[in-house]
C-alpha cells in the first residue's frame, strides 16, 4: 500500500523546482531570433491622440516593428463591456492606458525607441470624482454612459422590520483599491510557429480564457492560437482576464513574424495591472435587542476605472454575498458602478468580499457595543446553519463558522484581553474579530461550473494528469496529484502534473472562484476512477475472475482468494493496450456541480459549496503618533478538509498579510488621476519586520459535495483582517475609522474629533 | 554605449564576456548567461527577487551593473547546491512550505544564505530584520521565518 497524503503536510509538487530555480516563467522563455517588446503609455487621464510620430524610433537600428491602435485590431475587447482596444485607438481614457508597441532585437534598444516615440496629444477634461460621475454631468468617459453596470434586490419586508427594529444603525464606509502585488510582473513570450499559428507562453489564472481573448481580440480562430501557462508568480485576480500583456505581446508577434516577449517592469504593472474595486458603502441595519440581524439595507457606489472588466461581477458580489453568511430575511440592496477615467479596478482575492465584509463587521462590532454584548455573541447569533437555505437560495452544505469563532477567540485569549481595562498610556492594545463567507465555484461564469481532469497512465504505471485549471502558487497541481495518488493507491511521486496547454489540456476555466479544488478535484476523482475500471477490466481478462473478486492496491492488482496472483500496473496496461487494439489508458472525468443560474430576482444556489473563516488580532495603537502595529493575529479557515496542511495554512497567513496591508499600510495614490506611487518603495507591502508571526486553524466541516470534504481555500482568509483590525483600534482607543487604509493620519483625525465631541458634551453639559 | 570585455566567475565557472555599460546585472546572468533563476521584481532594488551573492555577500543584481561585477565571484540559485542534493536552505524552504508561487524564492533563498553566514542563529527578530529586504507576497512570512530557522539548525547543528 502507498500512504495516502491526503490531510499530511508536503512540499508542493513543484517546490523543488522552485527552490532549485529552475520553475520556467513566461518571462524566462528564449527562442530563437526572440524579439523584446516595450509599450508606450499615456501619461494623460483623458486625450485625444493628434498624431504619432515614430520616425525615430523605426530609424534606430534593431527596431523591427512598431503598432500603434491606428494599425491594430478593430474588434474591442472585455468581459462583458467590450470596450476596450489592444492599442488606444484616437482617445485615452486613463494615465497608462497602452498607445503604441513595438519590439527590437534587445531591451535596451527597445526602451530607447520608446524615448524617441513623439505623441502629440490633446488633452481633454477628465472625470475623477465617482460623485461626480454618479451625477451625470460628464466628462463622459464613454459617450453617453456613466454607469457601467447597475443592481438593485429587495427580499422580505425591509420597511416593517426595520420599524420594528430595537435598534437601527446606519454608517458610511469607504474601501479603496489594492495593487495585487504579486511578485512575478505580467509576462507573456508570444510566437508564430511553423505552421502560421500564434502560441504564447504566458503568466495566467486560466489558459482558456487567454485564448478565447487573445482569439478574439486579434480576430483570429481558436484553433490559431495556442497559450500554454508558464509558471505563474502570484496572480491575486489580477491574472484572471483582465491584463492586455499578452494581447500586446501576440499583436507584436504577428506583426513582426518573429518571437517576442514583453514583461511588464513593475511601474507599467501597476499601470496595467486591474487593483481592487473601490466602494463607498452606506450601510443600514436593524437588530432586535439580541443582537439578532431583522433588516438590512445596502447602497454601493462602486468605481470600476476606465473600463468595466470584471469589476461589475464584482460589485455583485459585495452587494450581495455577504447576506447569506446570516440567518436573516429582509434585505434591500442598490449598486451602481461608474466609470471614471482613472486606471481600470477589476478582479482580486475575495472578488468585492472584502470591501462589504469591511463595512459589516464594523457595523455589527459598533451595533454590539451599543447593546452591551459581546461581539462574538452577535457573530454567534447570526450564523447561518448547515442544511440551510439563505435569503438568496444558496443552500448551504457545510459551516465551520462557530468553530472557526470559538478557534480564533481562544488563541487570542478573548475574553480575558476583552475584560482587561482601557490602557491610559500613549501605547494601547485591544483585540477585535471579524468573519466571512466566500464561494467555493461560481456557476454563473456561464452556467455551468464543471472541471474535466484527464489522466493517463503510461505503461510504467505511472501517470499523467492534464487539467486546463492553473496553479499561480497556490497549489492546484498538488491537488490534484494528491487526489489522483490517492484514489490509485501509488505514490506521489508517480504522478506528474502538465502545465496548462490549449492544445492538450482539456477545457477549463481556470483559478477563480476558489473553484479548483471541488470543481477539479471532484473531476479528477471521477479520472482516477475510471482508470482504476481499466486496470480492474484488464485484471478480470488476465486472471478470469469476476472484478469483485479482485483488490487493486498498492501499484499491484490480486486476486482476493488467491493473492499469489497478481498482477503490476505496468502489466496491466500493457494488457489493456493490446485488448482494446491499441488503446492506451487515457481518460477524462468531468464533474459539474448540482448549482443553479440566479433567476431574475437574483435568487439560486450558484456554488456547490461555501467556505467561513473568522479572525481575531491584537493591535497596538500608538496615540501620540497614529501608528497602528498588528501584534497577533490568528485567522481559522474551515476550508472543509485540508488536504495540505502546509499549503492551507500558507494560504491564510499570506491572506492575513494582504489583508494587513490592504488595511493599514498599501495606498494607491492618484493625482489627477496619475499614479504617485506605482513603485514597491513607496507603495509599501508589508515587509517580514512589519508583520508579527501570523498564525491559521483549519476547521474541517467536511462538507457533503466537496472531495472527500474539501472546500475552497485561500480566497476566505482574505476577508475578515481588516475589519478585525478596525475593531481591535476602536477596542484599543474608543474610536471607529470607517475609511480605509487607517492611516495614522486618519488615526489621529478621529481621535481629535472624539476629543472635540467629548469636550463639546462637557461644554453643553456645563 | 561604450562595450567592456569583462570576465568573472559564476557559480564556479570562469566566464568572458563583452557587455555595454549599462548592462544590468540581472540581465546580464538572465538573457545573456540563460541562468533565468535570478528574478526581476522591480529593477529598483526593493522587492529582492534578483538577489545573488557576490564574494558571499547578497547583492540586488537589478542595481549593479554587470562591469561593476568583472573578477568578482557570483552564486546564482543554480549554482547554490549540485541539483541532485540540495542546499539545506533549499531543503528547509520546500519542506516547510516557505514558498508558494516561488517567483521570490531564489531571492529568500540567496538573502538567507548570506544571512546565516553572518548570524548562524538569529533570533526570529534577526531573521525578519534579516529579510526585509524581500518581498513576498503569497506566504506572510511565517513559514519562510520556520524554514528560516529549520536551516539554521541543520547547518549549524553543532
Amino acid at each position: 500500500m502507498s500512504e495516502s497524503t491526503l490531510g499530511r503536510p508536503i512540499p508542493q509538487i513543484n517546490a523543488r523546482a522552485k527552490v532549485l530555480g529552475r520553475a520556467v516563467y513566461a518571462g524566462d522563455v528564449q527562442l530563437p531570433g526572440m524579439l523584446h517588446g516595450k509599450v508606450l503609455r499615456s501619461p494623460h487621464p483623458h486625450a485625444r491622440i493628434v498624431s504619432i510620430d515614430a520616425s525615430a524610433a523605426l530609424a534606430l537600428p534593431g527596431v523591427r516593428v512598431v503598432v500603434t491602435g491606428a494599425d491594430s485590431p478593430v474588434t474591442p475587447w472585455g468581459v462583458h463591456h467590450k470596450e476596450r482596444y489592444i492599442l488606444a485607438k484616437g482617445v485615452v481614457r486613463f494615465a497608462g492606458e497602452e498607445v503604441l508597441a513595438l519590439a527590437a532585437d534587445t531591451e535596451d534598444i527597445a526602451r530607447d525607441a520608446i524615448d524617441r516615440i513623439r505623441v502629440e496629444y490633446e488633452v481633454l477634461p477628465s472625470q475623477l470624482d465617482p460623485e461626480a460621475a454618479l451625477a451625470g454631468e460628464g466628462p463622459f468617459v464613454h459617450a453617453g454612459r456613466t454607469i457601467a453596470h447597475e443592481i438593485a434586490f429587495s427580499r422580505g419586508d425591509v420597511d416593517s422590520a426595520f420599524a420594528g427594529a430595537f435598534l437601527v444603525h446606519e454608517a458610511e464606509y469607504a474601501t479603496h483599491a489594492q495593487y495585487p502585488g504579486y511578485l512575478e510582473p505580467m509576462a507573456s513570450v508570444a510566437r508564430i510557429d511553423a505552421d502560421g499559428r500564434l502560441e504564447v507562453w504566458t503568466s495566467t489564472q486560466s489558459a482558456f480564457l487567454a485564448r478565447a481573448r487573445l482569439a478574439s481580440a486579434l480576430e483570429l480562430p481558436h484553433s490559431q492560437v495556442r497559450v500554454r501557462q508558464a509558471t505563474t508568480g502570484g496572480g491575486f485576480g489580477a491574472k484572471i482576464i483582465e491584463d492586455a500583456n499578452s494581447l500586446i505581446a501576440g499583436l507584436l508577434a504577428l506583426r513582426s513574424g518573429r518571437a517576442v516577449r514583453l514583461v511588464n517592469n513593475r511601474l507599467e504593472d501597476f499601470q496595467a495591472a486591474c487593483s481592487s474595486v473601490p466602494e463607498r458603502i452606506r450601510l443600514r441595519v436593524g437588530m432586535d435587542q439580541d443582537g439578532r440581524i431583522v433588516a438590512k439595507e445596502v447602497d454601493i457606489v462602486a468605481e470600476c476605472g476606465a473600463y468595466a472588466g470584471l469589476a461589475p461581477e464584482v460589485m455583485h458580489v459585495s452587494a450581495m454575498r455577504s447576506d447569506n453568511m446570516h440567518r436573516i430575511t429582509n434585505v434591500r440592496s442598490r449598486a451602481r458602478m461608474v466609470y471614471t477615467h482613472t486606471p481600470p479596478h477589476g478582479a482580486f482575492r475575495g472578488f468585492g468580499g472584502a470591501q462589504m465584509l469591511f463595512a459589516l463587521n464594523v457595523h455589527l462590532d459598533e451595533m454590539a457595543e451599543r447593546l452591551g454584548l459581546d461581539p462574538v455573541l452577535v457573530h454567534q447569533r447570526n450564523a447561518i446553519g448547515a442544511g440551510e437555505v439563505s435569503v438568496h437560495g444558496w443552500k448551504i452544505g457545510s459551516t465551520g463558522l462557530l468553530d472557526c469563532i470559538d478557534q480564533a477567540t481562544a488563541a487570542l485569549q478573548w475574553t480575558r484581553k476583552r475584560a482587561s481595562l482601557p490602557a491610559t498610556g500613549s501605547r494601547r492594545r485591544g483585540v477585535g474579530l471579524a468573519t466571512a463567507m466566500h464561494v467555493s465555484g461560481n456557476r454563473t461564469i456561464g452556467n455551468w461550473d464543471g472541471s474535466t481532469v484527464a489522466i493517463r497512465m503510461n505503461e510504467d504505471g505511472r501517470v499523467l494528469i492534464q487539467s486546463g485549471e492553473s496553479d499561480a502558487g497556490q497549489g492546484a497541481m498538488t491537488m490534484l496529484a494528491q487526489i489522483v495518488a490517492h484514489e490509485l493507491d501509488i505514490p506521489l511521486a508517480h504522478v506528474h502534473v502538465a502545465l496548462p496547454d490549449t492544445d492538450h489540456s482539456p477545457w477549463c476555466i481556470g483559478s477563480l472562484a476558489s473553484r479548483v479544488t471541488i470543481v477539479a478535484g471532484n473531476a479528477a476523482a471521477v479520472a482516477a476512477r475510471k482508470v482504476r475500471d481499466c486496470l480492474l477490466d484488464a485484471a478480470v481478462h488476465l486472471f478470469r475472475a469476476e472484478s469483485a473478486d479482485i483488490e487493486l492496491a498498492g501499484g499491484t492488482a490480486r486476486l482476493r482468494a488467491d493473492p499469489a496472483r497478481r498482477a503490476t500496473y505496468p502489466e496491466l496496461v500493457r494488457a489493456h493496450v493490446w485488448r482494446h487494439g491499441g488503446e492506451g489508458i487515457h481518460v477524462h472525468g468531468t464533474w459539474d456541480a448540482d448549482t443553479v443560474m440566479p433567476d431574475d430576482d437574483l435568487y439560486g444556489n450558484i456554488s456547490p459549496a461555501y467556505s467561513f473563516a473568522a479572525q481575531a488580532v491584537e493591535v497596538e495603537v500608538d496615540v501620540d503618533t497614529g501608528r497602528v502595529s498588528v501584534i497577533d493575529s490568528f485567522v481559522a479557515d474551515d476550508c472543509g478538509k485540508a488536504f495540505n496542511p502546509t499549503a492551507v495554512h500558507g494560504q491564510s497567513n499570506g491572506a492575513a498579510a494582504q489583508a494587513i496591508g490592504w488595511a493599514l499600510y498599501e495606498h494607491l495614490q492618484l493625482d489627477e488621476g496619475r499614479q504617485m506611487n506605482g513603485n514597491l518603495a513607496d507603495y509599501t507591502m508589508p515587509t517580514a519586520d512589519a508583520l508579527p508571526s501570523l498564525r491559521s486553524g483549519i476547521v474541517e466541516s467536511n462538507d457533503p459535495i466537496g472531495p472527500y470534504g474539501a472546500k475552497g481555500a485561500s480566497e476566505t482568509a482574505i476577508l475578515p483582517g481588516a475589519p478585525a483590525i478596525a475593531n481591535a483600534i476602536h477596542h484599543a482607543i474608543g474610536v471607529r475609522v470607517r475609511e480605509l487604509p487607517i492611516t495614522p493620519e486618519r488615526v489621529l483625525a478621529a481621535l481629535a474629533a472624539a476629543a472635540a465631541q467629548k469636550a463639546g458634551k462637557e461644554i453643553g453639559h456645563a | 554605449m561604450s562595450q567592456h570585455e569583462i570576465t568573472l566567475v559564476v557559480n564556479g565557472e570562469a566566464v568572458t564576456r563583452t557587455v555595454s555599460a549599462r548592462r544590468l546585472l540581472a540581465d546580464f546572468l538572465r538573457d545573456d548567461l540563460h541562468l533565468t533563476g535570478t528574478k526581476r521584481g522591480c529593477e529598483t532594488g526593493v522587492c529582492g527577487a534578483c538577489t545573488v551573492l557576490r564574494e558571499g555577500a547578497a547583492v540586488k543584481s537589478c542595481l549593479s551593473l554587470a562591469v561593476q561585477s568583472a573578477g568578482s565571484t557570483i552564486t546564482t540559485i543554480e549554482g547554490l547546491s549540485d541539483g541532485v542534493m540540495l542546499h539545506p536552505v533549499q531543503e528547509a524552504f520546500m519542506v516547510c512550505g516557505g514558498l508558494q508561487c516561488g517567483y521570490c524564492t531564489p531571492g529568500f533563498i540567496l538573502s538567507t544564505v548570506a544571512l546565516l553566514a553572518q548570524q548562524p542563529h538569529p533570533s526570529e527578530t534577526q531573521i525578519r530584520h534579516g529579510l526585509n529586504g524581500n518581498l513576498c507576497r503569497c506566504t506572510g512570512y511565517t513559514q519562510i521565518v520556520e524554514a528560516v530557522e529549520a536551516a539554521a539548525r541543520k547547518l549549524h547543528a553543532d
